[in-house]
């Protein structure tokens, strides 16, 4: 027993340090997975709170910067906002589609499906008020995300704006902060883009705190198309430069065109679909590959990101319930759980 | 000194390193390429006597803390308990002549220029190599993480020098 202790007391700085090594190690390991509670990264409330009094403060040094960011956003809403005149005239031939049996539908002969029944249900009001004025629920307000139009005021799933406390750009996994928590509707998973595109995932996240997997992360992988043509791929960054990134699995066979937009293919169900990732910039053919290697300038610059959105994407629920009854062996009977009080588009 | 002034002391500078690095060493960046590990600070200058079991767990304490902030799981933890182990070794390495004395500390004016910098270079290269191969996880760019330890090393190293300069007491202190 003398001996045990003896020999403890000899080794205690080799044993500890094993000891501690393994645990850092298996807590840098496991870092990647998302179960993980929100304590050991910066979503933690006390480290969150000094990371947002550090961007407080820096915020004061670099507020010439931030207004000009926000001026430019303002310009292109604007420029949303009052379209050229011609934008909104209408065809002179009556535009045609199909419902679902495939009867044709002539649009202006019928009213919309939503005031018909409000019509129907109210009929004291009278019939020429109705349809004159604007349906506020049925034109939602978007915001213009990396080119793919987001609605804003949806109670089921919210847009959350966020500020960025903390972005490591030169790590070989990147991570964000934002001052956004579960209080506000955020939850791992979730997508998070910026005016100019495609930004990360929600890792975790705290009461008030979120940590978030930049798209510069080596195992962050983003399902991507080619605008132009449509083919499908998935974004990478292989771990150089913050501004360039990796469109894979093109076929060989597709011509490719430098300056074609790439933006999300909704595959993945994280990012809503059409939303800007980059431009292609250089393409090449490598002997011993089946697809083109392809870089991207990415349009979001990570090392100015400030303001974000965090986003739900609708039909997630819904398809990974479908995608995961597949293989459940009684599903419940599903009954909807509420009707759908306007068309959705 | 009592064991509560020395507490105090190791807390304060403790509280100091960390946040000199989260709030602005850790913004900045030399070439795009290097980082400033001025935290490294903390461990490195401790003083001699430390016990190495205590000298681990500050190591670790402050690497878990640096992987909070800055959200790499245990990397930092990882680099710094490696460091904290490698430091005696390192000391006993560069013993003087007739050994160390009883109030010797880690201090450029007394130790001399050339012990310091070998002190200081060799063990933030170590830890250098051990954290940026360990973020790699692989040997894919070697050429590019070489360059990232080369510039670190001369940043940390550079900002570490500076501390020891402005902060450190030129002559030795009766304690």
């Amino acid at each position: 027993m003398r001996n045990l202790i003896a020999f403890l007391l000899r080794f205690q700085g080799v044993m500890l340090f094993v000891l501690l090594e393994v645990v850092s190690l298996f807590l840098f390991i496991t870092n990647s997975s998302y179960q993980r509670a929100a304590f050991f990264n910066s979503a933690n409330a006390y480290a969150g709170a000094v990371l947002a009094r550090r961007t407080q403060i820096a915020d004061y040094f670099r507020l010439d910067e931030l207004n000009r960011q926000l001026l430019a956003d303002n310009a292109k809403l604007r420029q949303q906002l009052y379209p050229p005149d011609f934008s909104r005239r209408e065809a002179d031939s009556l535009p045609v589609g199909r419902d679902t049996l495939g009867h044709l539908i002539y649009r202006h002969l019928r009213p919309d499906p939503s005031q018909a029944l409000a019509a129907a249900t109210a009929p004291g009001l009278g019939q020429n008020a109705k349809p004159k004025k604007p349906n506020a629920l049925a034109r939602p307000d978007t915001l213009l995300l990396g080119g793919a139009k987001l609605a804003t005021h949806d109670a089921d799933y919210p847009l959350v704006a966020a500020r960025v406390l903390n972005n490591s750009l030169r790590a070989v996994d990147n991570y964000l902060t934002l001052n956004v928590g579960t209080a506000d509707g955020v939850q791992p998973g979730l997508g998070v883009l910026s005016a100019a595109g495609v930004v990360g995932q929600v890792k975790s996240a705290s009461a008030h705190y979120a940590t978030v997997f930049s798209l510069l992360h080596s195992k962050m992988a983003i399902a991507a198309k080619i605008k132009r043509d449509g083919t499908f791929g998935s974004v990478k960054w292989p771990g150089e430069d913050y501004s360039h990134a990796l469109l894979d699995y093109i076929p060989r066979q597709n011509r490719l065109v430098r300056g074609d937009s790439v933006v999300t293919s909704g595959y993945n169900a994280v990012f809503p679909e059409g939303v800007f990732i980059g431009t292609v910039e250089s393409f090449v053919k490598e002997p011993d590959k089946n697809f083109w290697t392809v870089h991207l300038r990415l349009g979001v610059d990570f090392s100015r990101l400030t303001y974000v959105y965090v986003v739900h994407n609708r039909p997630r629920t819904e398809r990974d319930s479908l995608e995961t009854a597949l293989t459940a062996p009684e599903p419940a009977p599903v009954k909807p759980a509420k009707q759908p009080t306007r068309p959705t588009r | 000194m009592s064991v509560l002034g020395v507490l105090v002391r190791q807390l304060l500078r403790f509280g100091l390193y960390a946040g000199m690095q989260v709030f602005i060493v850790g913004q900045l960046s030399l070439f795009g390429l290097g980082w400033c590990f001025l935290y490294l600070g903390f461990v490195l200058f401790l003083p001699l006597g430390t016990p190495i079991v205590l000298q681990l767990l500050l190591g670790f304490g402050m690497g878990l803390a640096m992987d909070i902030s800055y959200d790499t799981g245990g990397l930092h933890a990882a680099a710094a308990v490696l460091l904290a182990y490698l430091r005696p070794w390192v000391l006993r390495l560069l013993t003087p002549r007739d050994g160390y004395d009883a109030q010797d500390t880690v201090n450029v004016h007394q130790m001399g220029w050339q012990w310091f910098m070998v002190y200081l270079l060799l063990l933030v290269s170590l830890h250098h190599v051990a954290y940026f191969f360990l973020e790699l996880g692989s040997f894919q760019h070697p050429l590019l993480t070489l360059a990232r330890v080369g510039v670190s090393i001369l940043f940390t190293s550079t900002a570490l020098l500076i501390v020891q300069l402005l902060f450190f007491p030129v002559r030795r202190t009766r304690s």
